[in-house]
């Protein structure tokens, strides 16, 4: 293995770089020939500059970059930006996500215009999400948002002549520049209040104490109503139902899986390293206990999510509604944080990582399948789908499996991230988070296997036509099922490098 | 007694000033309304229709491009304000200078695109062009 001392400090941020020259090189392609686009060069490309980037990340995360082995966090430009396990891990979960759905966007975007676009404004906010990851200036947390969420707008709006998507990408933009503006105002509460934006600088000077405990209160509040927003929590999650069910699925899927990751990435990251659960309790005169908000929002937004998805008719908002209840139990890892923890707090973020990994191999599979369902033209309710297992059993089989996996049923990937994760909030001592999360996974269980009956045993009402058979699909969701089965045996090191990089930050 | 008193009250004033005097003189004057008075004042000519032009959508895609140049330009400033006094403290040319070339190059990919995609090409509505040709015929 190359020593990686030899390599200049900014070469850290090599995954970021390299999404950005990709980007920038999709918009170079899309230059070329204006009257003209190339499908296959453009998907391809992007799908290659999201691999490297994975790649590297992994290389990186096998290598110990910035974790004590080698040395501790990389910290550049002032410490506006930081390398460390936990940011490489997310970059792994970007791109991931980012390949599979570069992959299934060259079937479904064929016979669309602005194709050159829709590859560069993903590869864009995949460049931000990875930023996210990486920031460690309260200044850089906002902008790398920004960089993710402005092409998420864009792209949710993709289908020009589609009224849905249109509606859905004006709601999106609308909420989501409501709570920018809301993360600001409590970036400049904090900034008041500790005069630096830097996260550990703004931990330093919190540890010293200060009198405008309710100053800082407001300013955390904001800016965990922020991440609600990015994370479709509970009560920011209102965009989150119309904007993945008019959006184009692919786009759904990019969505829900890397732009939610990405939410959790800053949001991790911001609460545990600026806001330290023993100063914040212990400061003043007062106490901020973020923990207990986050257990609010993760009982509520579990709760919300399950059960308003077991009323769903369309199997968009459904898988919407379920991406929310998701969100929830995320949360349990900032939920279960203690001030006297120690490992165990390492071990519930570690899970919480670890599942936001597995969720994005079986939602994107889900949102993508249902692209191939849209590809297809077949309806957007249940009873559309009756049948289908007929005619494409392949497709049918992966979406069995992201649909079980997604419950937590044993033999795929989502069981064994929900039982790490509801098993170290137990170890935190937060057993009824664990019960609650529980429960809502038995309920989601039902509304999960409505579509699975519907594809396996109920009788189409009229004769199904199923034209082609997609192959950028049908790769992309075969490559989210054999990834999604493959995490459960796969899954101790997946846990065991979660885990360790989340201990780096307590 | 603070400070901030004295700029409390030169705001209501400010606001109050004008309020009160068009509340004051909108109670005194008699209402006498007239179609010469209430008419759209067009510096002594006779207005003809409405105000209401539709203005080309092209205006949009130049204010945009306009605004993302301008911020550019914006953030360039502070760079050029160091500029001198980093190289002589001793920073290489490189480390001085790459930076902002890499910030120029990527806007740069961006205007290379915007242009060859048809973001500046004057466009007119069809309803436009085919009254511009009627004007020219007429």
């Amino acid at each position: 293995m190359t020593p990686l001392q030899t390599l200049p400090e900014w070469a850290a941020t090599a995954p970021a770089i390299v999404l950005a020259l990709t980007g920038l090189a999709l918009l170079l392609i899309d230059t070329i020939d204006p009257d003209s686009t190339n499908n296959g060069l453009l998907a391809g490309t992007a799908t290659l500059g999201a691999l490297a980037a994975g790649g590297i990340a992994a290389w990186f995360l096998i290598g110990g970059t910035g974790m004590e082995s080698t040395g501790g966090a990389i910290s550049l430009y002032g410490d506006a930006l930081v390398v460390d396990g936990m940011s490489l891990f997310f970059t792994l979960i970007f791109t991931s996500v980012t390949a599979m759905v570069t992959v299934a966007s060259y079937d479904y975007l064929a016979d669309e215009e602005y194709q050159g676009e829709f590859y560069s404004l993903v590869i864009f906010a995949a460049t931000g999400m990875t930023l996210m990851g990486m920031s460690n200036s309260l200044a850089t947390v906002f902008v790398s948002l920004e960089l993710a969420s402005l092409p998420s707008y864009a792209l949710v709006a993709f289908l020009k002549k589609d009224r849905g998507s249109i509606e859905a990408g004006l709601k999106y933009f609308l909420i989501g520049a409501l709570s920018s503006a809301v993360f600001a105002f409590g970036i400049s509460l904090v900034f008041a209040v500790t005069g630096s934006l830097v996260l550990p600088e703004v931990a330093a000077t919190l540890a010293e104490g200060t009198e405008l405990v309710g100053v800082l209160g407001l300013g955390v509040l904001m800016i965990a109503g922020g991440f609600a927003f990015k994370t479709a929590s509970v009560p920011f999650h209102f965009w989150a139902p119309e904007a993945y069910e008019g959006a184009p699925a692919p786009v759904s899927a990019f969505l829900s899986s890397a732009s939610k990751a990405a939410g959790f990435a800053v949001a991790f990251r911001v609460f545990t390293v600026a806001f330290p659960l023993e100063t914040v309790t212990a400061i003043g005169g007062g106490s901020v206990d973020w923990s207990l908000l986050f257990a609010l929002l993760a009982v509520v937004t579990m709760t919300l999510g399950n059960f308003a998805a077991a009323t769903q008719e369309n199997v968009k908002r459904m898988l919407a509604y379920s991406s929310i209840g998701h969100a929830g139990y995320a949360l349990i890892g900032l939920a279960a944080i203690t001030v006297d923890g120690g490992a165990a707090n390492g071990d519930v973020l570690g899970a919480s990582m670890a599942h936001l990994l597995v969720y994005g191999f079986m939602n994107t599979g889900a949102f993508l399948f249902i692209a191939m369902v849209e590809k297809w033209g077949l309806g957007r309710t249940f009873e559309d789908y009756n049948g289908i297992a007929s005619k494409a059993p392949i497709a049918a089989t992966a979406m069995t499996v992201f649909m079980f996996s997604l419950a937590g049923l044993p033999p795929f990937g989502g069981f064994v991230s929900k039982y790490a994760l509801f098993y170290s909030a137990i170890e935190s001592g937060f057993w009824w988070l664990a019960a609650v999360g529980a429960v809502n996974s038995a309920l989601s269980l039902f509304y999960y296997s409505r579509v699975v009956k519907a594809m396996w045993i109920e009788e189409p009402s009229k004769p199904l036509e199923i034209g082609s058979q997609p192959v950028g699909l049908y790769v992309a969701v075969i490559f989210a099922a054999v990834g999604t089965v493959l995490l459960l045996p796969g899954f101790q090191p997946v846990i065991e490098t979660a885990q360790t990089v989340a201990a780096a930050l307590f | 007694m603070s400070d901030w008193i004295a700029i409390g009250a030169m705001g209501l004033v400010g606001v109050g000033l004008p309020l009160a005097m068009m509340a004051v003189s909108a109670l005194l004057r008699p209402s006498v309304p007239e179609q010469g008075k209430s008419a759209t004042y067009e510096s002594g000519e006779v207005p003809t229709g409405t105000a209401r032009v539709q203005f080309n959508i092209q205006y949009y895609m130049v204010a945009l491009l306009f605004l993302v140049f301008d911020i550019e330009t914006v953030l360039i400033f502070p760079w050029t304000v160091i500029y001198r006094s980093a190289l002589e403290q001793g920073a290489s040319l490189a480390t001085v200078l790459t930076p902002m070339l890499v910030f120029i190059g990527v806007l740069v990919v961006g205007l290379v695109w915007a242009w060859r995609n048809g973001a500046v090409k004057w466009v007119k509505s069809p309803q436009a062009s085919r009254r511009k040709t009627e004007r020219k015929d007429a």
